[in-house]
This record gives structure tokens, sequence and C-alpha cells, in this order.
């Protein structure tokens, strides 16, 4: 047995918010379904686990208020991660998650590539569906603070707004909320557990590293990158120890087996919530 | 001068936004249950927002007073909104306003009609001395559960049409367009990533066993 060189993708830092937004984001799927279902047996039983219909809503309310506070960190988080020197380069460079050209090109490569017509692209740091990810979070996240805030506080609200914006901000927030729900619990799984390369599971965002195998592979921009500029002894890591790994595969799976059961009987369910 | 316009701002009332009369909400409709129906002596115009029934496709102001009072019916300012309907009395509401019990107040704080509308003769929306009248509806309707609530407050639309509508369109286009922009942003979103997300499986299956690259 050959022993595997790893290297460095995520920091702690990283890991933490993921793992928070993984639990936030589940605590707030299954009481807002809960809440949104509760005219089905469903959503009664969803509910009634967070001890009903007006707890799932306290607890809903205290998730999103950390929510809140957990993407202000995340912004001064990224102030800290600029370079006020190197300003356009941290901004615009390969190890941001700020989309470029380079994306539009891999992806059309990628198209070529998936019916054979040429190589894959060669991906740096990040590839444009993580990019795409990414983002996805940060437009998503305020806007269903901003239309939450406002749903908490609908007196309040009408002061600024007229009344009838406490409609939209209603439709908004339970929309994104779905399509939010959707896309994790389809398409990011898949590309994190069920896509053959990273099948059973993708532990780059746990374990925060990735085997050098497997980034050459991947991403061979980002390796050559790291060679050339004579990086790559820092970036090497230690592999995760084996209880490490017993706990995140625990976690991961009960993840995605809560997210799947909620998509299942949500998609069940949704005939029968009796609204417009 | 400057000093005296100091003064007196310190000792002037702050502004409140639905300029009501009486600030407590319970107090005041106590006051509603007791009295004889006649609401002039506790009135004053809401300050903000003038309610005023448009006429369709003619908007006041960059905010009309709500969308959904540019729609003027013909019942809509009857002292007795089903005055005249045959086998009145036989009816329930829900036989005729279907579409009125599908909204958040109707199916999940499981309010009867009654409970806003009130008793027999329900008068209608913009009858005078209606307390739907959007000029008293705050205060007489809606502070019964949300205390506090004020003119602006209360053009949130209760019985919103369906969002995806052609009656939304014309009522409430701002409901009707992010209706549409959202269900877009799903559809091309899932649309998109789901048959990639199956392009890649699909592919790297391939990949694995070796057959593709140098």
């Amino acid at each position: 047995m050959r022993t595997k060189i790893y290297i460095k993708r995520f920091n702690k830092l990283d890991r933490l918010f993921h793992f928070f937004l993984i639990v936030a984001f589940l605590i707030q799927a299954a009481t807002g379904f809960g809440r949104l279902f509760i005219t089905t047996v469903w959503g009664k039983e969803l509910s009634s686990f967070f001890g009903g219909y007006e707890n799932s809503a306290l607890i809903h309310h205290w998730v999103g208020a950390l929510m809140i506070a957990g993407f202000l960190l995340h912004i001064i988080y990224l102030l800290t991660r600029m370079k006020l020197r190197n300003l356009g380069k941290s901004i615009f460079g390969p190890d941001s998650l700020v989309p470029n050209l380079h994306d539009v090109l891999h992806l059309w490569q990628r198209f070529l590539w998936f019916f054979g017509f040429g190589p894959s692209p060669r991906f740096d740091r990040w590839t444009y569906w993580e990019k795409f990810d990414y983002w996805a979070v940060f437009w998503g996240l305020p806007l269903l603070a901003i239309t939450g805030i406002m749903l908490i506080y609908p007196i309040w609200t009408s002061r600024f707004l007229p009344g009838w914006s406490l409609n939209v901000a209603a439709l908004l927030h339970r929309a994104e909320a779905i399509l939010a729900v959707s896309y994790i619990f389809i398409v990011h799984f898949f590309i994190g557990h069920l896509r053959p390369s990273s099948f059973p599971m993708n532990q780059a965002m746990f374990s925060g590293n990735v085997t050098m195998e497997e980034a050459i592979k991947e991403k061979p921009a980002w390796i050559e990158r790291l060679e050339t500029g004579k990086n790559l002894e820092i970036v090497t890591a230690k592999a995760p120890a084996l209880w490490f790994k017993i706990v995140y595969f625990g976690f991961g799976y009960g993840a995605l087996v809560f997210g799947v059961y909620l998509l299942i009987n949500g998609i069940i369910y949704s005939p029968h919530i009796r609204l417009h | 001068m400057a000093t005296a316009v100091f003064v007196s701002l310190l000792f002037l009332p702050e502004i409140v936004f639905s300029q009501e009369e009486v600030a407590s909400a319970i107090r005041r409709y106590k006051q509603y249950e007791t009295s004889t129906g006649y609401y002039e002596e506790y009135e004053v115009l809401p300050q903000r927002q003038r309610p005023m029934v448009g006429v369709p496709g003619v908007s006041r102001g960059v905010f009309p007073y709500s969308p959904g009072a540019a729609v003027v019916r013909v019942r809509t300012r009857l002292a007795d909104s089903h005055r005249g309907i045959k086998f009145y009395e036989r009816r329930r509401c829900e036989d005729c306003h279907i579409s009125e019990t599908l909204d958040i107040h109707t199916v999940r704080a499981n309010l009867t009609c009654r409970q806003c509308h009130g008793g027999e003769p329900v008068a209608s929306i913009n009858h005078y001395y209606s307390p739907m009248n959007p000029i008293r509806r705050h205060a007489y309707v809606c502070s019964k559960c949300h205390e506090g609530s004020s003119a602006s407050y209360a053009s949130y639309i209760v019985h919103e049409p369906a969002p995806g509508s052609s009656k939304a369109r014309e009522v409430f286009p701002l409901l009707y367009y992010s209706y549409w922009f959202m269900l877009l942003l799903f559809a091309g979103t899932l649309v998109f990533f789901i048959p990639h997300s199956i392009l890649v499986g699909l592919r790297e299956l391939f990949w694995k066993k070796g057959k593709d690259e140098k």
C-alpha cells in the first residue's frame, strides 16, 4: 500500500462555515417545510417534531438570525482575505471565487467533453459549478434574510413599505426557499456524493484535503500553478484521522438522507398545500 | 426663532404613522363593539397613503394605495353587498367566493369569513360606513389580531390572486412578475443543472474505465 499525498483545499474556517451552513440549512428547511405543508399529514408530523406550528416558527426565526450573523461574519472574513496591495488579482485571480471569462470557456469545453469532442477543461482551483454553488448561496441568503425579517416584523415593515410588499416578500421567501432546497438536495448532493469521481462522498469539504491524484485529474491548472509557484510543499497536508472520517461520513450521509426525505415528501405532498 | 422651533419640537408629539386618534388597538376595538355603528367621531384620515379607489389602468402616485384596490367591481359600494342575490340565506360564503378561501388567513389561521367581514348585512368594501373601508380597515379589522396595524399595513392583500394568473397581472403586477421571475429562475437552474449532472455522471463512468484521455 503506497502512501497518498494530500493537499489542502479548505481551511478550518471554510469548513466551519460550511458545517454551520449545513446544520442551519437543514433546520430551516425542516421547520419551513413543516409550516408550508401544515395542511398535510406530513407537514403536521414534521412541525410537531419541532414543537408545532408556532414553535417551528420560533426556531426558524432564531436559526435565521444565526444565519444572518454567519453571513455577516463571512463578509468580514472575505474582507480579510482580500489583499489591498494586489486587489485586482485577489478579486479576479484564480484563487478567487469571482466568475471570469475562463469559466465561460470551461463551460463550453466541458460540454464538448461530455459528448467526446475534446479533453476535459483544465480547471483551476474553483470550477464553474463550484462558483455557481457559492454565489447561489451568496444571493439567496440575503434575499431570504430580508424577506424573512419583513415577515417577522410586518407592522414595523409597513411603516417603511406599503403593506402589500408583505405579499411579495412571502412569495419571494417561499420561492427562493423551494429553489434552494431543490438545488441543494438534487444537484449539490449529486455532485458531492453520487457522481462517479466523488462517490461515496467528496471528503474535501469535511477533511479539508484532497489527494494529489484526484487534484491532478480534476484541477490540473491549480496543481501546475502551485508547482510553478513552489507552493506545493506549503499546502501538503496529513491524511484525516480514522475517527474523524467516520464522524464526517456519518454526518454527510445523515444530511443526505434527511435532505432526500424532505425533497421526496415535499414533492408528494405539494398538491395538498391548499394555498394559491 | 430657532430656539422657539426647537423647543416646540420637543413638546410636539412624535409623528404617528397611521395618524390614529386612539393609540391602543384594543381600546379602539372595544369602542367599535359597543358603538352604534357610526364611526365619524373617531376618524382621522391615514396620513401616508390616501385610500383611493383607482380606475383600472390609472395609478396614482409611485405606489398606488393597494394593487387590489384598483379593481372597481359593481358591488363595492353597497350597504348590503349581497342585496338581491337569490337564495342568499341558503348559501355559504365559499359557494361563490371559492378562491377567497385559499389564503393564509383562511388556510393557516383558520379564520372564518365572519371574523373579518362581520355579520349580516355584509357591507361592501368601499361603502362609506363599512369597517372594511380602507380608511378604517386597519383600526376596525386588522387590529383585532395585529395590534398596532396602520393603514399601510392594512393594504396587505389578504385575498391575493393566484400569483401566476392573468388576474394577478392586472391587479397586482409586482406579485405577478416576482412569481414568474422566480419560476423561470427555478426552472432555468434545474433545467440546466440536472442534465449537466447526469452528463457529468455518465461521462465520468466512462472516464473511470479509462476509455478517455491519453
